[in-house]
């Protein structure tokens, strides 16, 4: 058999590219192993050249294959599979960023990129540390760049390259048997159309910025663990845990805020899987940084700090194995596919747990413990309370999510809960109400010992806020008493911790981290208790008429179907479909709201563009479209749409004989005829051979509007033409029929556009109160940065 | 007794409690046989659609119900009914999970994933 040279292939990028690859998992190797070295052999000072050396070799070939991807996306190289099966041609360069962490090979790539990044800033600061920790972190990069090596290894794929030529994927394919198929491959198969964002443009380098953070409290563990060294870890580690709070914490409310602004579920949070993997390792280590606390204050709990702290990383990894392994199936939304590389994360996943394990079981005798029995009357017990609080909160949650892992391991046959919010918030709902009130009463408290007053104080701001509990309960309309209790709850942890940051104010901000962290988290769960107990779907049809006779329960029907040009009433509101136009590859679908007053009179209007793509591959991909007002936000999507628009029907023709100056009345409109044109403009006709063209200027009113329209009538080749005009608007489509010179008329015939098939049915919900939850989590956000400026500067001055 | 201790016996009924939530809220997976038999409990089938039968949408009339016809994996068939607009790509749906409880003899669908394998997978090349 001949072998088929093959024309046009870019085949240097992919190339460079994959050698990129496989240098940076030598090097990772090289590097790790050197700096293990250097750690047992401290006097040796040719370790650390040797490591230094291979990371910056690491480091050089990541930024080569991250170079060489991109280039391949850019260019449309579409001899790439990744290239071919994750862009298109059409894409704006935006977007093309967000192709690359489309797939799985490409976020892998972006958390290599992070924790390559975060070595050379540990390089630079880790000063004594520097071996043992960046003996870890290699080792975790080395784990990672495994994944893109697809690399066969006796029979086994290690990994999976995002540098694989289509040819090679499909092998089968008779098109791969020509020499010039890529003259065939005319584009690629584009972007899934919900990442089509802006926020999937940042939302997965911030959340795998976050991830890739969590490496390094866990390397300073092990290095301490390592070194028998009980104290030294704490301040570096410190900034670094609070970074990676702030960093996922981030990261996670990007994604649900994407969910929201760009998915048709109607929230913010679904307990979808996905998601819930990469909340509990932030609720594990906010847990973690509590515990550091109190150790650092207390010399208590040093074991239970480092569990925790190890704990967030091996976590990560898990989620990291839930996601990408295809264990999630039937379970999850996001539905990644399975590149056949469960077993190799399963391995990443259990190297760290072990070396986990292995060092706490080796160094667990010496590890100091504290005799004395704990002060109830101290900060550090509630704090530590409130830690293990959080661990109940993460177990739970990802106890739930496994539900596919035991399935496998146990053969057992269960699914999800039906309702799954019900089944979270029982447990969630409860834990926060605790959690806030120990925020306020931990605060209040101080470390080791207490005067008496300040159970006074604690006592004092409770009863502050059970008096304003039922002000604001009434106030926000809510009706479940449990709810009471989490506003109570909320409350309280925002006054105490107010109160707290007065004497902070004047000059010593840099303390008041952890006061304005916990007020951003009591205003969060206020936004997020009455967002979601208020939350209104208004989308509800109240005339009453099309109601299926078949259709018993009234109570889920959240859909109204909207023909085009017919007012509706919902809710509060007055709404119309007025129409759809075309943007790029979307259909935006203009729907004006009119608000009314108690009076019923309209207050205010807006309009709301849901738009949907039409996708080939993915079918109607609804995109909502929201009005933000400050107290509330209204949130509209398509949920469906005539599944084939033909021809416009038109019907009604009549002929209207009419000089300049005469009325014509349709069923919608009024028309004046202002004058008979005859230097009408023929640019835009196929204007060959034209004799005569009139235009006949029309001004269109409808109830509220009015619109010119001018229809043309000529003669070509000795044949009268006609050019229609169309005021969509107004429905109507004017033609110009003909002329009557010797009465001075001329003949207008108007035609009614048939809307019947030309509809939406949409759901709308209004959400109450919802930038309290997206405000509460840029307070927070604020709270850990100024507690990290405190802990760098504390490290700092511990370094001098 | 050390307070330590009795926050670690809470822990351990705590945890016991959440593995027994987990398993008494979390549903099965089942044939419609089985959903007939507990008619008031909810249940996962999975299935396909049955292309044979027709489905039914017609939203000027009512745009909150759509009715098909699906065969579960053990060759049972049963009407869904589903009070929401036809979710977008159905007809190209490989495989079907509804959630939702036997009403009679229809069943009543809360939720349904439609399992498109061409979503990610499509590897087929267009000329």
């Amino acid at each position: 058999m001949n072998e088929v040279v093959f024309l046009n292939e870019h085949l240097f990028w992919g190339n460079l590219g994959h050698s990129a690859v496989v240098v940076s998992f030598i090097s990772s190797i090289m590097a790790s192993l050197s700096w293990f070295f250097q750690e047992k052999n401290p006097l040796d000072k040719s370790w650390q050249k040797l490591a230094t050396w291979s990371f910056q070799v690491h480091s050089l070939s990541v930024l080569t294959i991250i170079f060489s991807l991109f280039y391949i996306i850019y260019n449309h190289y579409f001899e790439y599979h990744y290239a071919w099966q994750h862009s298109s041609r059409d894409l704006p360069v935006h977007f093309m960023i967000s192709c690359f962490w489309e797939g799985q090979e490409g976020s892998f790539l972006l958390w290599i990129f992070w924790q390559m990044v975060i070595g050379q800033i540990l390089i630079r600061t880790a000063k004594d540390w520097k071996a043992p920790v960046m003996a870890v972190i290699m080792l975790s990069q080395v784990a990672l760049t495994s994944m893109l090596l697809g690399i066969k290894v006796f029979g086994y794929k290690l990994g999976s390259s995002p540098f694989e030529l289509l040819r090679n994927v499909m092998v089968d394919a008779p098109i791969f048997k020509q020499a010039d198929y890529l003259s065939k491959v005319k584009d690629g198969n584009g972007l899934n159309p919900l990442l089509q964002n802006y926020w999937m443009v940042i939302h997965p380098p911030t959340l795998f910025f976050g991830f890739a953070t969590t490496v390094v409290p866990f390397a300073y563990v092990i290095a301490a663990l390592w070194r028998k060294s009980f104290d030294e870890w704490l301040k570096p580690t410190l900034p670094w845990a609070l970074v990676s709070v702030m960093v996922l914490g981030a990261g996670i409310i990007m994604g649900g805020f994407w969910a929201y602004e760009s998915l048709s579920f109607g929230g913010y949070w679904a307990w979808d899987p996905v998601e819930n993997a990469s909340l509990v390792p932030w609720l594990i280590l906010i847990a973690a940084v509590h515990v550091m606390l109190i150790y650092k204050s207390t010399g208590n709990s040093l074991i239970v700090a480092k569990v925790l702290t190890l704990a967030t990383f091996v976590l990560v990894l898990y989620a990291t194995f839930l996601t990408r392994s295809g264990i999630l199936g039937n379970s999850s939304v996001h539905s990644f596919t399975d590149l056949g590389m469960s077993g190799q994360l399963l391995v990443f996943l259990l190297i760290f747990v072990v070396l986990s394990i292995v060092l706490m079981a080796i160094r667990w005798k010496g590890l100091p413990r504290s005799a004395k029995d704990e002060d109830v009357y101290t900060r550090e017990f509630w704090m530590f309370i409130g830690s293990l609080l959080l661990v109940i909160s993460s177990f739970q949650v990802i106890l739930t999510t496994s539900i596919p892992v035991f399935n496998k391991v146990f053969s057992a046959n269960l699914a999800p809960p039906a309702d799954v919010i019900a089944h979270y918030n029982k447990w969630q709902l409860p834990i926060a109400v605790l959690i806030a009130i120990l925020t306020a009463v931990a605060q209040l408290l101080k470390y080791k010992k207490n005067p008496e007053n300040a159970w006074k104080k604690i006592a004092m701001h409770a009863g502050i806020s059970a008096v304003l509990t039922p002000v604001l309960y009434f106030a926000f309309g809510l009706e479940v008493w449990l709810y009471a209790l989490l506003l109570f709850a909320s409350i309280y942890a925002i006054i105490s911790n107010s109160v707290l940051l007065v004497p902070f104010l004047t000059g010593k901000i840099k303390l008041a981290g952890a006061s304005v962290a916990h007020i951003g988290f009591g205003v969060l769960l206020i936004g997020v208790l009455i967002s979601s107990a208020n939350k209104k779907v208004i989308s509800i049809n109240e005339t009453g008429q099309a109601l299926n006779p078949e259709f018993s329960s009234r109570e889920n029907v959240e859909n109204i179907f909207l023909e085009r040009g017919k007012p509706s009433k919902m809710g509060d509101y007055i709404i119309t479909y007025v129409k759809d136009s075309q943007h790029w590859v979307n259909t935006y679908y203009q729907v004006n709201y009119q608000k009314l007053n108690s009076k019923g009179e309209v207050d205010y209007s807006f309009n709301l563009y849901p738009n949907g793509q039409i996708n080939p591959k993915f079918g109607l991909v609804a995109n909502p479209d929201t009005r933000h007002y400050l107290s509330h936000d209204v949130f509209t999507y398509v949920s469906s749409v005539p599944s084939q628009k033909g021809e416009a029907k038109f019907v009604n023709k009549k002929e209207h004989l009419v000089k300049p100056g005469d009325t014509i009345y349709t069923n919608n409109a009024w028309i004046i005829l202002v004058g008979v044109n005859t230097n009408a403009n023929p640019e835009d006709l196929d204007a060959r051979n034209l004799k005569v063209l009139l235009g006949a200027e029309l001004k269109v009113h409808t109830l509220d509007k009015a619109y010119d329209a001018m229809p043309m009538y000529g003669v070509q080749d000795n044949q009268a033409v006609s050019y229609d005009a169309l005021v969509d608007e107004a429905k109507l489509k004017f033609s110009f029929t003909g002329v009557h010179p010797e009465s001075g008329k001329i003949s207008i015939e108007t035609s009614e556009k048939d809307s019947s098939g030309d509809f939406v049915i949409m759901k709308a919900i209004v959400f109450p109160w919802i930038n309290l939850v997206w405000g509460g989590t840029i307070i927070m956000i604020i709270g850990f940065m100024i507690a990290i400026i405190r802990r760098i500067g504390e490290f700092k001055r511990l370094a001098s | 007794m050390k307070k330590s201790y009795i926050l670690g016996i809470l822990l351990i009924g705590i945890a016991i409690a959440a593995i027994v939530s987990m398993y008494g809220d979390a549903s099965t997976y089942e044939d419609f046989e089985a959903a007939a038999d507990h008619p008031n409990k909810e249940f996962h089938v999975v299935g396909t659609l049955n292309r044979e039968k027709e489905k039914y949408y017609n939203p000027q009339k009512d745009p909150n119900f759509f009715t098909f016809y699906m065969i579960d994996e053990r060759g049972n068939e049963s009407k869904v009914v589903y009070h929401n607009p036809e979710p977008a790509d159905f007809d190209r749906s490989e495989k079907i999970v509804i959630v939702g409880k036997m009403n009679g003899q229809e069943f009543e669908a809360s939720k349904i994933l439609l399992k498109c394998p061409s979503k990610y997978t499509d590897n087929q090349v267009k000329t």
